[in-house]
């Protein structure tokens, strides 16, 4: 051996004294899957000489005739040294060090094996939520993820999505998981005092993530505690890679419009109107002179005919550009980016703007110590309308509105008059003043110290900050302001939340061959979130509309400031044993302490364990080739919740604000419950994961049941006490489900890829206890035991009398049409009608790549659950709310005896109670969006190279292009939120944008 | 080694800061903007306090702020909705069994959770254990008259009138804090003795006067008139009222200053005619839930007019004629009520109980014994609004001073109760629906439903729903 060594070296030698004196080596550089690894440096050992590669992995170097061997290094890569000797071309394949997302996944306080999870986590890679026309990431979340829930609400732009991930598992608390950014449990929700929405996670560009982990179960999730129960979401942003600075360059530009709307559901012209009120002045009755005079005062004989709808809505615009530059040396990386979105809302006045910055900043101090900073911070303008019930809100007022009001005068002024007391919102848009800006930094500070190579001490010292200004003007000469001769709101709400967080990382080899190994990690977390609200109103304006900010009122009416915190202190641990990747248990722990909890119950522990077994590593799987992964893994454990605690819920309070001539008064604000705690939560899971045929088919199936405890419900109380109701930890629920997702290569040539990603989701909820085991109604909705969470408790509807027009509902619960009244029953005939949660949800995306063609289509489905139409009594109640629109579906009323329809006669005030909440308000909410479409154009390499530009892709892309419901009566569009209720709100758009990115 | 061991000795450091940091303290902090009870009424100053917070508490839209003097005119025949309207309290202005309140009618849980929540306020004033001073008793006197007022709402509202059966079902009697008691429907004769104490109480333990938005001896005592008018008890009614009248030192509004009292937005410190009223100021108001939002043809609302009926009644000489204006609204000839006209800024407050009415009590209750006194009284006011005198006698000077009633106290929630107490029927003018102009004394829907989250939450009222519901 050592002769041949020997002999080789003099080889070596030899050949080098013969070369020349300067030559040049050529050269590619992949990774293990034979990828180009671009940017990767190549220097001769010991001299300064070097190269990088280019964006096909490609170097040529000139070395001196001296140059022995070559280093290859790239971040994320391990380097490599190759001997020279006479080759001068090389084939080098690196080796990875990077938390690659195929074999690496984020999960709380640090990162996993795949093959060494046992839990149920989905992973979703930034550039699946890159460039999205999204104002926040959550919205992109739709049918990315088995098992999770994103919905819409509103259309506005910055509004707040709703994501229940496996299910509602709370009852009074919110359903929204817990969100980690950057290691940071940061404050997410809807933070507006004043303004409609305000939605924190806006503030993120979605461009600066480089991943995002959906812990599902309990080995996942236990880690984080007393606020895992709602899932957590890890999102992970981007780093920077050592070598030549990249750049990257993403616009975007396009416009959206309203994504659904049913020809059923537009509002009256005028005579429609005037003709259907006649009809019911006269079906009322009053007399014929009564009912001239009216139609007169309600605008007949006019002339006028102005459709509010269509003067409400509009194409919005939508934009975006990001700018991103990466880059670095072996000791120091960074990551900068900036970006500017902007879009508008499909109505007027509904509009947000966001600027992003971001800095990361890695420094490698020495071998052990490794030093870390970043900063992400985002700020939006945003103008929302109202929504709901309000007056000022357009899109109420485009279905009140009387048809023969127009929004302006002859003279194109402003009309203020004779609007039956509602505004003229068109007016308002450019009178009042409804904005937010929101500035949110997320930052951290970080070292990680090496203490052995199988031992590092982290520590994370995060903040994460927003603060909101709310400003509403209403002007003193129509609409809210008016009354007070002119209105001027400011408030002011910031929340600073710090979390220190410290782990010590253990990865111990237990028998000497590492086939049986085991890791640790001990945590120690405290956290503090401190909310500040600052909120004052003038009334009194000079009468102008120049005049906006509370300074220029007389009368100061709201002068006021608060705060609220919480705060965690909270010590954690989990591990993990390994035998030969085949078999891997894991536990976690976890002990939370938080002001938010009573005196009685200051601690709570929770834990989780798990297992997997990775089949395909076993011997007798060696010659089973087809399979290249099967796995099974299964976990159960305890965690808990703890949104539906206030953070000052648990002692019986007093507070002060009935005040009585502007004198201080006191009165009790809650009943308290000094043993108040967090929610349990108790899932388990059981999973399988199988790849075949070389990954051209892969599938992950799951089964969970989860139970949750102790939840907290507002108790019903006899109003007597002097109170509605008092929480008390009381109640259990259950969520069973199954997920699936696929993914399936049909085609993979060297030019072609079709790939099929199929997700479904089904989950069943079953409310198992409440207190005394009655049923608690919660608005609309019926808490019974055995029925699932926010299932609808309205009377049933019947039909309409073809006799007489009568309105009929069933006389009792038992849905007999031998029994019907057209007296609207009492409390005993309410039926359960369903569901606002779906039965099944999920997507099914097709992408195509075809050379530098790709094509996608992401269908998003959802089927099973029932949306009711709040508002629809005004608009479809057979004449209540008579001096307000109707809409078309109205003159489907019934007419003359004999006519069979589902409208009743159209009687002025309303025919017998209709208007009423019944089943007749409620829709099916099944429904198909086509969620995203996109066809792009990579340029050729080839022509970019000479440009030095590594990518140039075009694309067109749409979101919600095409909404198929199943339901023909579905008023609006069949996205209303999680408790699937109309409110009138923005409409939902579609957009259609082009974009385009380089990368140089 | 050496560097491990330094590192060793910072981590420590590190750690040992963490969980220092992080003792017991960190994890508990206290609401910023409340107390216990304990805290919040341990001292004669807390009380002042908390009882500022019952009088707030009668400020609700469902009660003293607006529901309660609306339905008191508009399920009579003095306030009509008009054609053009906002659509709240249609129901009461239709009446008519098909188009009916409901068990969940919105109005009628909200005036039976705000009276309990008042109680509850009052209460634990009464309940408080802080050493008794002079103003402890008052406080205490002022939280007994603030709970009698309360009841006097909730039994007129939801409980048969004491004049058919002193034995009907009343509303429930609480008069200590306990969060889970399922209380049944106490008797009205109950309520009504409970009602007579606590006046008494009140009475016996005020010594002061504050202004009149706060409760004074002579209030208590006014109000207990009312409270006696209402039980049919005439001497004892008599008897208060004219206490009030003699003793109270309060005087009478007159035709001169009559026109200012009506546009004044403040409360009285000079004892003129407002025994109590129920107090809005400039900060602490309904806004557009105000009361006077409802009557002002100025806001956007303005959906409740004057009765053709009622208007009629009054001499073209009657001062009170000046509050009516007519007009047109809907397309329809209209009478625009201006008894509360303060509708942005510190609006009109709510009028409880006044002196003038202390005479009509005082009248009503000498008859039919003592016409002479009828006469006396119910002239004192009459001549101070520049009406006719009364000369009618038996029957007739009843219906009379009846009637003077429904003019003086028109709009401020009166007139249905007299209604009630008196078992009439209802005789609407034309401007109602024609379905809803005659409703006859039997009519259920005289009587507000007992909540329907009442009775989904308290099985003893389950089966006590008052007839209709």
């Amino acid at each position: 051996m050592r002769k041949f060594v020997t002999f080789l070296l003099c080889t070596v030698l030899a050949i080098t004294q013969l070369a020349a004196q300067t030559r040049t080596l050529k050269g590619k550089v992949t990774d293990a899957k034979n990828n180009p690894v671009a940017n990767a440096s190549v220097v001769v050992k010991g001299n300064a000489a070097g190269a990088t590669t280019d964006a096909a992995g490609n170097f040529s170097i000139s070395v001196p005739s001296t140059a022995k061997t070559l280093v290859i290094t790239s971040l994320n890569f391990a380097s490599q040294e190759i001997a020279i000797g006479n080759k001068t071309s090389f084939a080098v394949s690196l080796v990875s060090t990077a938390l690659d997302l195929q074999e690496v996944v984020v999960v709380g306080y640090g990162t996993k094996k795949k093959s060494d999870l046992t839990g149920s986590i989905s992973t979703i890679k930034g550039s699946e939520v890159e460039n999205v026309p999204f104002s926040s990431v959550d919205k992109a979340l739709q049918g990315k993820v088995a098992g999770l829930q994103s919905v819409a609400a509103s259309g506005q732009p910055g509004a707040s999505q709703n994501i229940v991930i496996r299910g509602i598992s709370s009852i009074n608390g919110s359903s929204n998981p817990l969100w980690v950014i950057d290691g940071i449990p940061v404050n997410t929700g809807d933070a507006s005092r004043l303004q409609t929405t305000a939605n924190l996670l806006s503030t993120l560009n979605p461009n600066d993530i480089e991943s995002i982990s959906v812990l599902k179960d309990a080995a996942s999730q236990s880690i984080y505690g007393s606020r895992a129960a709602n899932g957590v979401i890890v999102v992970t942003t981007k780093k920077g890679k050592a070598g030549k600075t990249k750049f990257k360059f993403d616009t975007e530009m396009g416009q959206s419009e309203v994504a659904y709307q049913n020809s059923k559901y537009r509002p009256l012209t005028a005579q429609q109107y005037i003709d259907i009120t006649r009809e019911g002045l006269l079906n009322f009755p009053y007399s014929q002179a009564t009912t001239d005079a009216q139609l007169t005062s309600l605008g007949n004989g006019s002339g006028v005919d102005f459709s509010w709808l269509d003067n409400v809505t509009r194409k919005g615009t939508q934009q975006q550009y990001n700018l991103s530059a990466e880059g670095g040396n072996d000791k120091t990386t960074f990551y900068l980016s900036g970006g500017q979105f902007i879009q508008e809302g499909t109505t007027i006045n509904s509009k947000l703007t966001r600027t992003n910055g971001n800095i990361r900043i890695t420094n490698k101090a020495t071998d052990k110590l490794t030093l870390g900073f970043n900063l992400n911070g985002g700020v939006v303008n945003q103008r929302a309308p109202l929504a709901g019930g309000a007056f000022g809100n357009p899109v109420l007022s485009s279905f009140f509105i009387l048809p023969t009001r127009s929004a302006y005068n002859t003279d194109g002024t402003y009309n203020f008059t004779n609007l039956g007391g509602l505004h003229n919102t068109i007016a308002l848009t450019d009178m009042d003043k409804r904005y937010l800006r929101e500035i949110s930094l997320r930052g951290s500070f970080n070292a990680e110290y090496k203490i052995f190579d199988n031992l590092k001490f982290k520590t994370n010292y995060g903040v994460d900050y927003n603060s909101l200004e709310e400003d509403q003007y209403n002007n003193p000469l129509h609409g809210d302001g008016a009354a007070s001769n002119g209105r001027a709101f400011s408030y002011y709400t910031r929340y600073f939340n710090w979390v220190w967080t410290n782990t010590l990382d253990l990865q111990q080899n237990i028998t000497r061959g590492g086939d049986l190994s085991f890791n640790a990690q001990i945590g120690y977390e405290a956290q503090k979130s401190a909310a500040y609200f600052s909120s004052l109103q003038a009334q009194q304006f000079p009468p102008t509309i120049a005049l906006t900010y509370p300074a220029s009122g007389a009368s100061p009416t709201t002068a006021s400031a608060t705060i609220s915190e919480f705060s965690f202190a909270s010590q954690f641990a989990s591990g993990a044993i390994n035998y030969k990747n085949r078999y891997v248990v894991s536990g976690s722990f976890r002990r939370d302490g938080s002001s938010k909890f009573s005196a009685n119950n200051k601690f709570g522990n929770f834990y989780s364990v798990g297992a997997t077994w990775n089949v395909e590593k076993e011997k007798f799987m060696e010659n089973v080739r087809f399979i290249t992964q099967l796995k099974l893994r299964s976990s159960y454990g305890v965690n808990g919740s703890n949104t539906a605690i206030g953070n000052y819920d648990s002692p019986p309070l007093y507070s002060f604000g009935s005040n009585y001539n502007q004198l201080p008064g006191s009165a009790p604000a809650n009943v308290g419950d000094p043993n108040l705690t967090w929610e349990l939560n108790k899932p388990f899971n059981v999973g399988i994961d199988v790849s075949i045929l070389k990954n051209r088919i892969s599938f992950t199936a799951e089964y969970y049941n989860r139970t949750s405890e102790s939840l907290l419900l507002s108790v019903p109380l006899s109003r007597t006490s002097g109170f509605a109701s008092a929480t008390r930890n009381i109640g259990t629920m259950e969520n069973k489900g199954i997920e699936f997702a696929i993914n399936i290569v049909p085609v993979q040539t060297k030019n072609l890829r079709w790939d099929i990603d199929f997700n479904f989701a089904n989950n069943k909820n079953k409310i198992l206890t409440l207190p005394g085991g009655l049923d608690i109604l919660n608005g609309s909705f019926i808490l019974r035991e055995g029925v699932a969470i926010n299932t609808f408790y309205l009377r049933d509807w019947y039909g309409v009398d073809a006799t007489n027009g009568d309105p009929l509902w069933y006389k009792d619960n038992t849905h007999n049409s031998a029994a019907t009244t057209n007296i609207y029953p009492g409390v005993d005939a309410r039926v359960l009608a369903g569901s606002a949660q779906p039965k099944y949800f999920g997507s099914l995306t097709n992408s195509i790549t075809f050379k530098g063609f790709t094509v996608s289509a992401q269908f998003y489905y959802n089927y099973g659950n029932v949306v009711y139409d709040s508002w629809g009594s005004y608009y479809l109640g057979s004449g209540f709310g008579a001096t307000y629109n109707k809409v078309a579906r109205q003159l489907d009323r019934w007419q003359k005896a004999g006519d069979v329809t589902d409208i009743p006669k159209y009687v002025y005030g309303g025919n017998k109670n209709f208007s009423n909440s019944s089943t007749f308000y409620l829709n099916q909410g099944d429904f198909v969006r086509l969620r995203e479409f996109q066809l792009g154009y990579n340029l050729p390499k080839s022509l970019l190279a000479k440009a030095n530009i590594s990518n140039v892709n075009f694309y067109v892309r749409g979101t919600n292009l095409f909404t198929w419901v199943k339901d023909k009566n579905m008023p609006f569009d069949p996205e209303q939120g999680t408790g699937s209720a109309t409110n009138l709100n923005v409409f939902i758009p579609k957009t259609v944008t082009v974009g385009l990115n380089i990368a140089f | 080694m050496r560097r491990i061991l330094k590192f060793n000795l910072l981590l420590i450091i590190v750690l040992l800061v963490t969980f220092t940091s992080c003792k017991k303290s960190f994890i508990e902090i206290n609401s910023p903007t409340s107390l216990v009870p304990d805290v919040a009424l341990g001292t004669e100053a807390d009380l002042l306090v908390a009882l500022r917070g019952a009088y707030a508490g009668l400020r609700g839209v469902d009660f003293y702020g607006r529901t309660l003097p609306v339905l008191g005119d508009l399920m009579a025949d003095n306030a009509y909705q008009s054609t053009l309207n906002t659509n709240r309290y249609t129901f009461y202005n239709n009446y008519s069994n098909t188009i009916g309140a409901t068990a969940a009618d919105a109005n009628a849980a909200g005036m039976w959770a705000t009276a309990y929540t008042t109680i509850l306020r009052a209460n634990n004033i009464i309940n408080s254990t802080v050493p008794t001073t002079v103003n402890v008793s008052q406080y205490k006197g002022e939280a007994y008259a603030i709970r009698a007022l309360c009841y006097f709402a909730l039994v007129r509202h939801f409980a048969k009138p004491y004049a058919e059966d002193p034995a009907a079902l009343g509303v429930p009697i609480i008069t200590k804090y306990n969060p889970d008691l399922k209380p049944a429907r106490n008797k009205v004769s109950e309520v009504y003795t409970l009602m007579i104490d606590d006046l008494n109480n009140a009475y016996t333990l005020m010594t002061k006067f504050t202004n009149s938005s706060q409760f004074s001896k002579y209030a208590a005592k006014g109000l207990q008139a009312k409270v006696y008018q209402n039980m049919g008890d005439k001497t004892n009614a008599k008897t208060a009222a004219l206490d009030v009248i003699n003793n109270s030192g309060f005087t009478a509004l007159t035709a001169a200053a009559h026109a200012a009292y009506w546009t004044s937005i403040t409360f009285r410190t000079d004892k003129v005619e407002t025994l109590f009223e129920v107090s809005s100021d400039a900060v602490a108001n309904l806004a557009f839930d105000e009361l006077s939002y409802l009557y002002s043809q100025s806001g956007n609302y303005g959906d409740l007019l004057c009765s053709d009926a009622l208007y009629a009644l009054f001499a073209a000489a009657d001062v009170r004629k000046a509050l009516y204006a007519t007009g047109t609204r809907a397309g329809l000839p209209s009478v625009f009520v201006n008894k509360y006209p303060a509708i942005s800024g510190d609006p009109s407050d709510t009028k409880v109980l006044r002196f003038s009415e202390m005479y009509l009590i005082a009248a009503e209750s000498s008859l039919p014994t003592n016409e002479v006194d009828a006469l006396t009284y119910v002239n004192l006011l009459t001549s101070k609004r520049g009406a006719n005198p009364i000369v009618s006698t038996g029957t007739a000077l009843f219906e009379d001073i009846i009637t003077e009633r429904r003019k003086e106290l028109a709009f401020e929630g009166d007139r249905f109760h007299d209604l009630q107490r008196l078992k009439r029927d209802i005789a609407r003018s034309a401007n109602y629906p024609a379905a809803a102009q005659a409703i006859p004394y039997t009519v259920t829907r005289r009587l507000l439903p007992i909540p329907q989250v009442e009775i989904d939450a308290n099985p003893a009222i389950k089966p006590q729903q008052n007839a209709g519901y």
